[in-house]
């Protein structure tokens, strides 16, 4: 499992292939993968900045992947988050998931990506040329959050 | 000596000398330091006050605002997350 928050833009196809890079053991691989939009809600995003907690924010993320690797029996998983200013068409969240069978590398993926956006100390901020707003989970992400939840077994 | 971090939408409000402080006697409690910030700070307070503020004491996780806050600790205050 590897976990890497990082300020350099990344290539999720290069991260993706070394991912997967002389593995055998998995018969599914799902990856997803955020960016940023130009506009979001019908507001223009010139530049989206991404705060984070050095230390706690890695461990953290850490600790939600390694969560979902046990929930779904996933053999391994990435995240790779960028923090600090992103600009529009950059990728802002890699997340992949190796797995025996697809429906565990599914699950594994879209499950993260729900706690990922409302447990992970990450802050967002957009701006555009109306000035600048943080952004906060919307309640359909609270409401995928629960919903994972209450999936557990 | 303590050190405040300040997370997300807090960062724009918190002015920078208040990275590291030297606390009053009457502030030995978590709850001691967000009455004391938000009388020095009211627009830091104000933002405090409108939205859920989770507490980081030397990077665990506290829910208990009665925990002591000493010199040498390093308290961190989030505002809620949207990372993804």
């Amino acid at each position: 499992m590897a976990v890497r928050v990082t300020q350099e833009a990344f290539d999720p196809q290069r991260e993706v292939a070394a991912f997967t890079a002389g593995r055998d053991d998995a018969g599914a691989l799902v990856s997803f993968v955020g960016y940023c939009r130009a506009a979001n809600d019908g507001v223009a995003v010139q530049e989206l900045r991404i705060d984070h907690y050095p230390g706690f924010t890695e461990r953290e993320i850490a600790r939600l992947a390694e969560d979902v690797r046990h929930r779904f029996d996933c053999p391994d998983l990435l995240v790779v988050h960028r923090v600090g200013t992103i600009h529009p068409g950059e990728a802002i969240v890699l997340v992949a998931a190796l797995s025996t069978h697809r429906a565990s590398a599914f699950d594994a993926v879209r499950v993260l990506m729900d706690y990922l956006k409302t447990d992970a100390p990450l802050w967002k901020k957009e701006s555009g040329p109306d000035g600048a707003r943080w952004i906060e989970p919307r309640p359909e992400d609270h409401a995928r959050r629960l919903e994972a939840e209450k999936g557990r077994t | 000596m303590v050190r405040l971090v300040f997370l997300g939408k807090f960062g724009d409000v918190a002015p920078p000398d208040l990275a590291e402080v030297s606390l009053p006697a009457d502030v030995h409690t978590l709850k001691d330091l967000q009455h004391w910030l938000a009388h020095q700070q009211p627009l830091l307070g104000q933002a405090m006050a409108a939205t859920p503020t989770r507490l980081i004491v030397n990077q665990c996780v506290t829910h208990d605002l009665s925990a002591p806050v000493r010199d040498g600790d390093e308290v961190a205050f989030l505002p809620p997350m949207s990372g993804g």
